[in-house]
Parts: structure tokens; C-alpha cells; sequence
């Protein structure tokens, strides 16, 4: 038994949302070729097929590539400051790959040990992660090397099979069945398994390597293509490092945080002018370190997903993935 | 409820110039509440701001036993600290903080304690002084070497002198070959070479060693010949910082953040991280 919805009930119900107030984002096709996730100005909008996955990640909803953390405003030497907290819609995200979704749950540990983000916390509590299970891969896909797989249902809140016409449904947490309560019908229809992309290396390799090769010429001769462009980052689902500046005059202005990226040479440039990582060898070390050792190490998870958006992304194709298959075969 | 990355706000009620490029900054909180909750170690850090040009991190330099005002001390060097530079008494300023692990002083207790400093590195050195001279009793000698390029890069010059009086306490104050002044009585040489000249007495010691890389690098020899053990070997490390909480991604050192478990490390711990700080 399963419980289904047309694609065209399911559009409907996206603008019962949307009528509602919620923001509803998904798959958007912003240009000839690029695929986005997007909020969508109508239930329209959104894609469903003819890509493998967006070009960008869920992160932004809720870690934003540009947020207000608070506001400030100068009356002679007097300061004040002000929240900057809107009120939050509710958000849902639809149509999301599995690879985005298991992100945010891995995010949800270094946005909250010891010190708890309430920036973050609050935009992942007001979202809903509808998730539809992947139909296709291409090459840049590696998501069953690190454990996930095409259908894998971490992070979701509902998981949505394509049958052609309709959708399977299945509700996972409580999020995701007040959306779709008594909006499906029993079926006898059911999606079958999908396996995804072969496997192509495996983690504990990975981190053996990086932790025991930290100082070998490997990453600089591996990288010496790389740009520092920090694309890879920017559209990582779980590179989360960020950057806090004040943008405004000397008498108003906000304090934001925006996305940052170890590929960049500031990133890690002392006062001083010492640099403990001056060259772009050591600052792609540095990625794969953080991804595949030292978050596993602190909170027992790889801060990858495998969706591949760093290899998609990167203009000399490149990525994570040519590193680790070359990390793995230098074994 | 507040955010973790919104400031308390700082009335500046001292500002003192040191060098032509270094100052600090004695500020309070403008809250009674905040003032009466706030507490620290010295070796701790905060995340100072001047509103409009961001946030920079420096080390509280004060002793946590003063409770009328926190300092902290910088050279300018760029935006936040030019914006910095122009503060003045009666200013308001933001901070976020204590972080980090700071010193530890109590297991530092019934020791000797070398403290060796290079330039910019005396005020981090200066809040552990002034708590161990305030909790005399409870440490032993305490040697003091510090050196800078020219006699005009010296900080905390007056405190230096007034250190040198205590009993059990004594001061060498160094600067660069080249860097002396006609009437400079300190010594003329390099902090590495300078310690080793002084022949401390190395029993029983604790070391807290802050500089420039090549300092510590140079002083590590002289003092494993000492039979100054790497456990005992103290240093603060000054790796960029952004959050100071342990999520932008940006401070680590290899595995270890600095920000939640330094910036305070043996060099017994330093010696098994990767070079990546």
C-alpha cells in the first residue's frame, strides 16, 4: 500500500500554499541550461524533469548567503541596536534532491554545539523539506560513496517517488504529514528501488589520507589548476564558513554575515600578514580535511552529501570528486 | 532572546597610545546587569567592534581580578583597527565575549613562571602578570623577558617598571640589534638569545611564550636545553577569527578549533597538530 498525489494535485496544493503566505521555493529554470532552487512566484514555476539536480543548494534558506544580524545606529557617541528579526514565513522546499536534504541535518550540529545559532535555528525550524527521490545521475554524482544514496531519506520531511503521472508520497515526521494530511489517495503503486551511482572511493581512505599526508606535495601538485574561485563552496550544500562585516556609514548600518570560503587567500591571512595557508594547495587540503576528518571527528559525520556541485560548478573541472578518486587510487 | 553575534555595547573609559601604531582601549559595560554577570580568565578573548567598519579579535589584557573596566590592546593595521585608533574617552564600542580557554592559572600555582614576549605579544603575556603578582603567594619567581624591534615598539613600558620593583620578580627588556636608542639600558639582542643570556633558573618553571613565529621557534631549543619540558611550555595562538564560537569555519589548526579549545596550547599539543596555524 502507498499513498499518492497527481503532479497536477500536487501543483495545486503548492498554490494553496503559496496563497497562504508560505514561502514555497523548488527547481526553478532562471536561464537556458541553469536550474536553480528558487522561491516560486507560482506553483508554475517549478521543474520537475530534464536536469539531474540545481546547480546551487537548500542551504540558503537557511543559512542565507547574506543575512542581517543586527542593526546599528550612532546618535553622537551613543550606540543603539536593534534586532534585526523579521518575521519568518514558513518555507517549503519542494522538489529537493536527497543529497540537499541530508545536509541540513549535518549543519544542525555546528550551527548548535555549545554556542546555539538562533539565525539558523529559527529559518530550519520554520521549513519543510519536500524531497523528491532521484530518478538519474551523471558523473559528477557520488552520493553512495558517502553513504547516502538516490532515495535516502535523511533530512526530509516528506519523500516524493515519480510514477509518471503521480507522485508517491511518504510522510516522515509530523512537518511533513500536516502538509500533506488527507491530500493523497491509497495505492497498490509503489516506486521501485533505484541504486544510484556506482561508489567511488571510500571515506575512511579519504581521511587516512588526509590526516597522515597533511604535509605532501599531493595537494599542491593536484590543485595547481584550481582558480580559488570558491564556486565549489558557495554551492556546497554543507560548507557553512561565513564572515561577519558591517556594511552602512558611520551612523547607521547593519552588522550581516556572508558566505566565505576557505579557497580564499584571506581567509585564513593573519593581521601580520602571515599566511598559514598561502597557497592554494594547502587551502584545497583544507576542504577536504574539514569534510572528511575533522567534522567526522567532532560531530561523527562527513560534511559531504556527494551531490557533486563542486565538480558541476568548478570552471577546470575539477572538485572534490577528482581529488578524492585520485586520493583513493594514490590509496 | 539575543543572538549570539550581537555585541553589549562599551562605554570607553580610557585610551592610551603606546607606539605610533599601538593603543589601548579600557571600556565598560554600559549595562549594570552585563557588568555584574560578566566574568573571565585571563588568556580568554573577546571580539571587539567599532560600528561601521566590523569586529576584530584581541585578547582581554586586563586581569580578570579588575572589575571596573575590561582592555584590550592593537596596532593598527587595517580597517577595524584604524576605526579603532580614532576611539576617544566617552565612545561606544561592542564586544562579544570571553572566549576561549584561557590560562591556567591554578595549575600554574607553586611554580616558577618565565614569561617571554615579542612586540604586540606583551599585552596577552601582561593579563597573566598582573594576576599572578595579585595572587602573589601563590606563585613562585617570575621572570619577565620582552623585546620588540626599537626601543619606540616597547609596550606597557611603565608597567614593565613597575613589575621590575615586586620582590621575586625580574625584568629584562630587549630590543632588536639596530633598534637601541643612545640611552636605552636594556639589553640589545633577540628574546631567544637574550632569555638564554639571563640563565634562568629553569627548575620548577611553567613558560608562557608569545610572538612572531620565528621567536618561538628559536626560544623552543633553548628552552628543551633548560630541560624545560614541552608540557610546560606555554603559547597563545592568533589564528583569524571570525565568530569566535566555533562555526565560521575559519580558526582550525588541523583537528582543534582555536577559538573554543585554544587559543592557550602546550607545545606538547602544539607538536602533534599540523603546521596550519
Amino acid at each position: 500500500m502507498s499513498d499518492i498525489l497527481t503532479k497536477a494535485g500536487l501543483r495545486e496544493l503548492a498554490k494553496e500554499w503559496i496563497a497562504e503566505g508560505k514561502v514555497v521555493a523548488g527547481p526553478v529554470q532562471t536561464k537556458p541550461g541553469l536550474v536553480l532552487y528558487a522561491p516560486l512566484a507560482s506553483a508554475d514555476d517549478i521543474v520537475w524533469e530534464g536536469f539531474v539536480r540545481p546547480a546551487n543548494s537548500v542551504k540558503e534558506f537557511v543559512f542565507p548567503r547574506h543575512e542581517l544580524l543586527c542593526r546599528y545606529h550612532l546618535e553622537g557617541n551613543r550606540v543603539e541596536l536593534t534586532n534585526g528579526e523579521a518575521e519568518l514565513a514558513a518555507q517549503i522546499l519542494l522538489g529537493v534532491r536527497p543529497c540537499d536534504a541530508a545536509a541540513l541535518p549535518i549543519l544542525d550540529h555546528v550551527f548548535n554545539w555549545d554556542y546555539r545559532d538562533e539565525a539558523y535555528n529559527r529559518r530550519r525550524e520554520a521549513t519543510t523539506v519536500v524531497t523528491l527521490a532521484c530518478s538519474s545521475h551523471d558523473e559528477s554524482c557520488f552520493c553512495t560513496s558517502v553513504g547516502l544514496g538516490p532515495q535516502a531519506e535523511r533530512g526530509s520531511d516528506v519523500m516524493l517517488f515519480d510514477l509518471g503521472e503521480e507522485f508517491e508520497v511518504r510522510c516522515l515526521t509530523d512537518k511533513g504529514r500536516a502538509l500533506f494530511a488527507g491530500k493523497t489517495q491509497a495505492s497498490e503503486r509503489t516506486a521501485p528501488l533505484s541504486k544510484g551511482p556506482k561508489p567511488r572511493f571510500t571515506p575512511e581512505h579519504i581521511k587516512q589520507f588526509v590526516d597522515e599526508q597533511f604535509a605532501s606535495p599531493f595537494w599542491q601538485d593536484e590543485t595547481l589548476a584550481c582558480l580559488g574561485c570558491g564556486a565549489c563552496a558557495y554551492n556546497c550544500p554543507t560548507c557553512h564558513c561565513f564572515d561577519i562585516v558591517d556594511e552602512g556609514n558611520s551612523q547607521n548600518g547593519e552588522r550581516v554575515r556572508n558566505w566565505d570560503s576557505c579557497q580564499f587567500v584571506q581567509f585564513t591571512l593573519h593581521a601580520s600578514g602571515h599566511n598559514p595557508r598561502p597557497e592554494q594547495g594547502s587551502r584545497q587540503r583544507q576542504r577536504v580535511l574539514h569534510k572528511f576528518s575533522i567534522y567526522p571527528d567532532k560531530f561523527g559525520e562527513i560534511l559531504c552529501t556527494g551531490c557533486g556541485n563542486c565538480t558541476r560548478n568548478c570552471p577546470e573541472g575539477q572538485g572534490l570528486l577528482t581529488l578524492l578518486t585520485e586520493i583513493e587510487h594514490a590509496g | 532572546m539575543p543572538d549570539i553575534y550581537t555585541p553589549d555595547l562599551m562605554a570607553v573609559v580610557g585610551v592610551r597610545r603606546h607606539t605610533p601604531d599601538v593603543k589601548s582601549v579600557r571600556i565598560r559595560f554600559q549595562s549594570q546587569e552585563r557588568a555584574s554577570q560578566f566574568d573571565f580568565r585571563v588568556g580568554q578573548f573577546g571580539i571587539f567592534s567599532a560600528f561601521g567598519y566590523g569586529e576584530s579579535t584581541f585578547n582581554i589584557c586586563s586581569s580578570s581580578n579588575w572589575k571596573d573596566s575590561l582592555e584590550f590592546c592593537f596596532r593598527k593595521v587595517g580597517r577595524v583597527t584604524e576605526a579603532l585608533w580614532r576611539v576617544e574617552e566617552g565612545d561606544t564600542l561592542g564586544f562579544r565575549g570571553p572566549y576561549g580557554n584561557g590560562y591556567p592559572m591554578e595549575k600554574w600555582e607553586g611554580k616558577n613562571l618565565i614569561f617571554l614576549g615579542g612586540g604586540i605579544a606583551m599585552p596577552p603575556i601582561r593579563c597573566a602578570i598582573w594576576y599572578a603578582l595579585e595572587n602573589r603567594a601563590k606563585y613562585g619567581d617570575i621572570t619577565i623577558v620582552y623585546g620588540a624591534r626599537t626601543v619606540a615598539d616597547l609596550v606597557y613600558v611603565n608597567e614593565l617598571e613597575e613589575w621590575a620593583k615586586r620582590d621575586r620578580v625580574r625584568v629584562i627588556q630587549c630590543v632588536d640589534p639596530g633598534g637601541q636608542t643612545p640611552e636605552w639600558k636594556g639589553e640589545v639582542g633577540f628574546v631567544p638569545t637574550v632569555f638564554e643570556r639571563a640563565k634562568v633558573a629553569a627548575e620548577n618553571s611553567v613558560v608562557l611564550v608569545i610572538g612572531p613565529p620565528i621567536m618561538i621557534k628559536n626560544t623552543l631549543p633553548i628552552l628543551d636545553k633548560l630541560g624545560i619540558g614541552a608540557h610546560s611550555v606555554y603559547t597563545s595562538l592568533e589564528n583569524r577569527m571570525k565568530c569566535g564560537v566555533g562555526k565560521c569555519g575559519r580558526c582550525n589548526a588541523g583537528p582543534v578549533y582555536v577559538c573554543k579549545e585554544g587559543p592557550v596550547f602546550t607545545m606538547e599539543q602544539l607538536q602533534k597538530l599540523p603546521q596550519d596555524y
